[in-house]
């Protein structure tokens, strides 16, 4: 079964078409990335998966089913949203013993919880003292309590220093790959995911823009092909039609033909070529080009 | 639903507010029966005395029923039990862990009515305690079950219990916290006392869940603007009983539809 499956959603808040007609899956065992800038939808899309928002109109379902019809939705489905949503005045391990009893949970889970998360040592602290950081840990905490095989969250990064972004990107990574869980992830800094997601999915202005493996995506950037020669071969691909910039002395930068075609040119020029490469852009060129163009539309 | 009344409960008894309320409602009912005591059998220079005296077998009531007075903290309480989750945005992760939010909704008033009672107990124990040492001082003598007291007692209970559901379906509504404070104070000490007070005004007053308390009660006590206009003590518990599913009804419509945003 998909564990989780956008269909068709649609959201406005009075004027604003916050999400429109988005459709996507997740399975399980990978990490989605929900990729868009500011105020592209991607919170809007969760909280509709989470029950929160009411959607105009399509689904939004967690193992098939809608998150409000759950019985029993923290062994389901992990959820990650805002990290201010603490009480301040209330302890770490209070937080999460509220969630225990009222989803009937073990009262063991939340001190295993917190040491999951590497909070123990604060279990006892108040909210109110806690940094960002330390906050998101507390949430990531709370969606670990029913040990479920779903994961949302949303923007997990803010907040975390480098070493925790580190540390959230293993733990996502070890979630979906060893315990098979998926894991869908939103985020407006494409760096903090690029390393962690398997799949991306991006939106922009509530549309969604493209969605592919991070493979499919990043091999998809523009299509230059770097060629390494000493021969003078750039003639030859312009009157091939190639849009050639000549970056350095033997080495150029073709457009507009691909490597294959490189390579069967150059042997019919006898031309001898030292390297071939498809220039990888990297997911952050492509995601701006990407989201820019849903601006434009 | 046990479990779900059983953290709500949890909710209020880790933060600070519920023992700061419980201080607070001594101090008041303290300073209420100290001027009890203080005026008891005290006549004007030319007239009748204001309030019996604590040998009269009326003073105890009356005492008993200052207890009431403690309605102003469960409804503080149970305007906060709803208002914070808002003001906290804690609300979010209440509907993650129990998304069928009518459930929700009923484990807040569930645990609006264990909060009244357990504040009518404190209460009425110490008002207890503090008259009836005052009426043996006085030289009085105590029957807990003469006169008005089991009623009085049950009238205690239901008047703490409804002003908790009464906070709930306010702070629903409003969930500004603030302002459903400012809202619901002004409520009961400015205008359920004013229509409470003059009998002209009780033909509304009545009604209203503070008018409804005191027939329950029937603290008939004279407070030179004539005669009272209360409902029988029947009535002021049906209409204690339909506010209360009231409250619960606006809670639950205010809470089940709207976005969380």
């Amino acid at each position: 079964m998909t564990a989780i499956e956008i269909r068709n959603l649609s959201k406005s808040f009075g004027a604003v078409r916050a999400v429109d007609d988005v459709s996507f899956t997740v399975e399980a065992g990978t990490v989605t990335g929900y990729l868009g800038p500011n105020g592209a939808g991607k919170t809007t899309t969760l909280r509709s998966l989470l029950g929160l928002v009411t959607p105009d109109s399509g689904e939004a379902l967690v193992n098939g089913r809608r998150y409000a019809s759950l019985d029993h939705p923290l062994n389901e489905v992990g959820a990650v949203l805002e990290a201010t949503s603490f009480h301040p005045g209330r302890t770490a391990r209070d937080h999460l013993r509220i969630m225990t009893t009222a989803a009937g949970l073990p009262a063991s889970r939340p001190d295993e919880a917190l040491d999951q998360v590497g909070l123990a040592d604060a279990a006892r602290k108040r909210v109110g003292g806690f940094s960002l950081g330390m906050r998101q840990r507390l949430a990531l905490a709370g969606a670990l309590l029913g040990q479920p095989k779903i994961f949302i969250l949303d923007e997990p990064a803010n907040g975390l220093d480098p070493a925790g972004i580190q540390w959230l990107r293993g733990f996502l990574r070890h979630l979906a790959h060893d315990t098979g869980a998926a894991v869908l992830v939103s985020s407006h800094v494409l760096a903090e995911v690029e390393q962690t997601v398997d799949n991306v999915v991006i939106i922009a202005k509530g549309r969604l823009v493209r969605q592919g493996t991070l493979a499919e995506l990043t091999g998809n950037g523009g299509g230059a092909v770097r060629v390494k020669t000493k021969d003078d071969f750039a003639p030859a691909l312009r009157a091939a039609g190639a849009e050639v910039e000549e970056v350095e002395p033997g080495l150029l930068r073709v457009k507009g033909l691909d490597a294959e075609e490189i390579g069967r040119l150059a042997l019919d020029q006898r031309v001898l070529l030292t390297e071939v490469t498809h220039e990888r852009s990297d997911l952050q060129s492509v995601f701006l080009e990407l989201t820019a163009e849903g601006e434009r539309a | 639903m046990t479990n779900l009344i059983r953290a709500e409960l949890q909710k209020l008894f880790t933060t600070r507010l519920w023992w700061a309320m419980a201080l607070v409602m001594f101090a008041f009912t303290a300073f209420g029966l100290a001027f009890l005591i203080a005026q008891a059998g005290v006549a004007p220079a030319n007239g009748q005395p204001g309030l019996p005296a604590l040998d009269d077998p009326a003073w105890l009531p009356l005492a008993l029923s200052f207890a009431s007075g403690a309605n102003i903290f469960t409804m503080i309480l149970g305007i906060v039990l709803m208002t914070s989750e808002y003001r906290y945005q804690t609300i979010t992760g209440t509907f993650l862990t129990t998304p069928k939010r009518g459930r929700v909704i009923a484990a807040k008033l569930g645990a609006g009515v264990i909060v009244g009672v357990f504040f009518a107990v404190i209460s009425l124990l110490f008002t207890a305690v503090v008259a009836i040492t005052a009426v043996l001082i006085g030289g009085g003598s105590i029957d807990l079950t003469a006169g008005r007291v089991p009623q009085l007692t049950l009238g205690v209970f239901a008047t703490l219990v409804l002003y908790a559901l009464f906070g709930i379906g306010l702070g629903a509504l409003v969930r500004n916290q603030v302002a459903a404070l400012i809202g619901g104070i002004v409520w009961a000490y400015v205008i359920e006392s004013i229509l409470g007070a003059f009998p002209a005004l009780q033909t509304v007053g009545k009604w209203l869940p503070g008018g409804a308390a005191q027939a329950l009660m029937n603290i008939d006590f004279d407070t030179g603007l004539g005669e009272s206009n209360l409902l029988p003590a029947w009535g002021g518990a049906l209409v204690l009983v339909a506010y209360a599913l009231l409250f619960a009804l606006v809670a639950n419509l205010t809470t089940t539809r709207r976005d969380i945003t």
